[in-house]
């Protein structure tokens, strides 16, 4: 059964190697929406991003997308659902861009199947999506951190998901590729995907995302719209920083200044 | 880059393998014509009469033949194991000689052989690779992540224990010529291959080697690591421990009649690679095909060089592949 109901997480718990990482974890990102997940380092969002598509399971709680039992279902349909792109992916292969987007294809085809037209289409649509189109048979690894992070993007996207989560999708790049790779997150909105990214720039997250999801040492200390979110208290307590929020004078958008302690 | 098209280059490599297989047999003290060896063949497989005499067509079908076919097959089954092992542990120096399973699975089969248990031959040369590859990978986690050269590290040292025990069971149960033993088992050897030799061999192959070849695809979801593959959805540690496993299978099978034949499963993927790009799909296949002709003209060149003395063809493989190993090292260098 699937509704209109974006992702639901319930008592999620993840623990590795005896330690509890995540600890009771509620949250909610609404359909359609482009939303972020911050905290300091170690707050555990890598581990939460992980556990919410079940590429590592929870210990315990549930994750339902459209009310779908996420991490019940069986894990090739999970993946025509749901993609994840980590953080920093490398390779030591010299696979081109043209393979490392098909990749993205494998939930949609056996193993001996050869690649559909429809297939093909969906790769071709993906990497036009993220402008790449003409790296196409370049080598992934002679690609500049903006332009592999763009092509890990398209790969997620030849995933046909509905649900699209990233781990510091900005993570190493420049700030134009910043921007570029949070415009291309932000215009899948007008697809229906919902997005949730793992950020570190609070301004940028800000800028760009409907709804911001708090983390600090493994559990949600604030959820909701950014505007109310954000606050100077909550980046004091969460940072330990004096925060500043100030208005973009283009935007009208939050941007956080901050002031030696 | 431009690349070869991988089934031109996989046409060209089943002609070449029919061919090589062809001369290889015809090469020898005794000269038999090519077209002697095919009607020969065709004798034996209830087409025609064998134009040899009883003698020479005995020298094809019960000595030359098996041989080639086994040479084929070993370095096949070599080849493939080498690039599964290659993708699925994203360890580019992976090899069953490397990594300590053809030692492993050597010292399995000497021992049964010991203890006069020679049915089981493939089954302990098995259990041997599958032994050997679990102590190499467990001593190269115990060294803190798992790298490349780390796993190579662990493998030299599990692979000299196993050879060490292989040595010292031969010496202390084989009268007489012990040493050849000992180096037909170390250093790997095709003299005493006959037909139930290529029966194992083949059985391998087409049982194990053929439905491994056939998931290249899940391989290639390896390229950036196991949490891409799981988000794929891929079961990662069912993929991998079943592809660990199928490749010691092979790998046993093939040492139980060979020996331990060195870096046949690291240069000849590698060479796959430069010629047809990196997607396994591809290269699981063609790395089998020109592991078979690599295997048939190293084992050639081993029984014809010094003739009529033969040498192990493994000297011939590790001759080529040892430099080539050196270079992939080089080529490393910032990443150990």
């Amino acid at each position: 059964m699937s509704d209109d109901t974006g992702l639901v997480a319930e008592r999620i718990r993840v623990t590795i190697d005896g330690t509890l990482l995540i600890d009771d974890v509620d949250c909610t990102v609404a359909r359609g929406s482009l939303s972020a997940l911050v905290g300091p380092n170690g707050a555990g969002k890598s581990t939460l991003l992980r556990a919410l598509t079940a590429v590592q399971a929870p210990a315990s709680g549930t994750v339902t997308f459209g009310n779908a039992d996420l991490l019940g279902m069986p894990r090739r349909q999970r993946a025509r659902l749901a993609a994840f792109v980590e953080q920093d992916a490398t390779t030591d292969s010299s696979l081109t861009v043209d393979m490392v987007v098909k990749l993205g294809r494998l939930p949609h085809q056996s193993l001996w199947e050869a690649d559909s037209p429809e297939s093909a289409a969906v790769v071709t649509a993906s990497l036009e999506t993220v402008e790449m189109t003409a790296f196409r048979e370049r080598e992934f690894q002679s690609l500049s951190g903006g332009e592999k992070q763009r092509v890990m993007l398209a790969r997620a996207l030849a995933q046909e998901p509905q649900l699209l989560t990233l781990d510091e999708p900005t993570n190493h790049l420049d700030i134009a590729a910043q921007l570029a790779v949070l415009e291309l997150l932000s215009s899948l909105r007008t697809t229906g995907v919902t997005v949730l990214a793992a950020l570190h720039d609070l301004s940028l997250a800000a800028s760009y995302c409907d709804h911001i999801i708090v983390l600090s040492q493994g559990r949600v200390v604030a959820a909701g719209a950014t505007d109310t979110v954000l606050t100077e208290q909550l980046i004091a307590d969460v940072y330990g920083v004096t925060a500043s929020i100030l208005r973009n004078p283009v935007t009208g958008k939050p941007v956080i200044g901050f002031s030696p302690a | 880059m431009a690349k070869v098209s991988p089934l031109a280059f996989g046409t060209a490599l089943g002609i070449a393998l029919l061919v090589s297989i062809t001369i290889a047999v015809t090469i020898g003290p005794a000269d038999i014509r090519f077209d002697e060896v095919w009607r020969s063949i065709g004798s034996h497989l209830g087409i025609g009469v064998s134009p040899l005499t009883e003698l020479r067509d005995g020298i094809v079908w019960q000595l030359r033949l098996p041989r080639v076919l086994t040479a084929a097959a070993v370095g096949a089954g070599l080849a493939l194991s080498g690039a599964v092992m290659q993708a699925i542990t994203r360890n580019p120096l992976a090899d069953p000689y490397l990594l300590g399973l053809s030692s492993g699975a050597a010292l399995g089969a000497v021992s049964v052989i010991v203890l006069g248990a020679a049915v089981l031959l493939p089954f302990a040369a098995f259990a041997g690779a599958l032994l050997a590859l679990t102590l190499t990978l467990l001593l190269a986690g115990s060294l803190g992540a798992i790298t490349p050269s780390r796993t190579v590290l662990a493998g030299i040292a599990v692979s000299a224990l196993a050879s060490a025990v292989t040595s010292f069971v031969i010496f202390w149960s084989v009268d007489g010529d012990s040493y050849r033993e000992v180096l037909s088992w170390l250093l790997g050897s095709l003299s005493g291959a006959r037909w139930p030799a290529v029966g194992i061999t083949m059985v391998a192959i087409i049982v194990i080697g053929v439905p491994v070849m056939l998931t290249g695809r899940l391989l290639d979801s390896f390229a950036f690591g196991d949490v891409q593959a799981a988000s794929l959805g891929v079961n990662v540690s069912a993929t991998r421990w079943g592809l660990l496993a199928a490749s010691a299978l092979v790998t046993g099978a093939m040492v139980s009649v060979s020996g331990s034949i060195g870096f046949v499963g690291l240069i000849l993927p590698h060479a796959v690679r430069l010629l047809v790009g990196p997607g396994n799909r591809a290269l699981l296949p063609l790395s089998a095909l020109l592991g078979a002709v690599f295997l048939v003209w190293a084992d050639t060149l081993a029984r014809t060089l010094f003739d009529p003395r033969e040498i192990p063809v493994g000297i011939v493989t590790a001759m080529i592949g040892a430099p080539i190993f050196a270079f992939l090292l080089t080529r490393r260098k910032s990443s150990t």
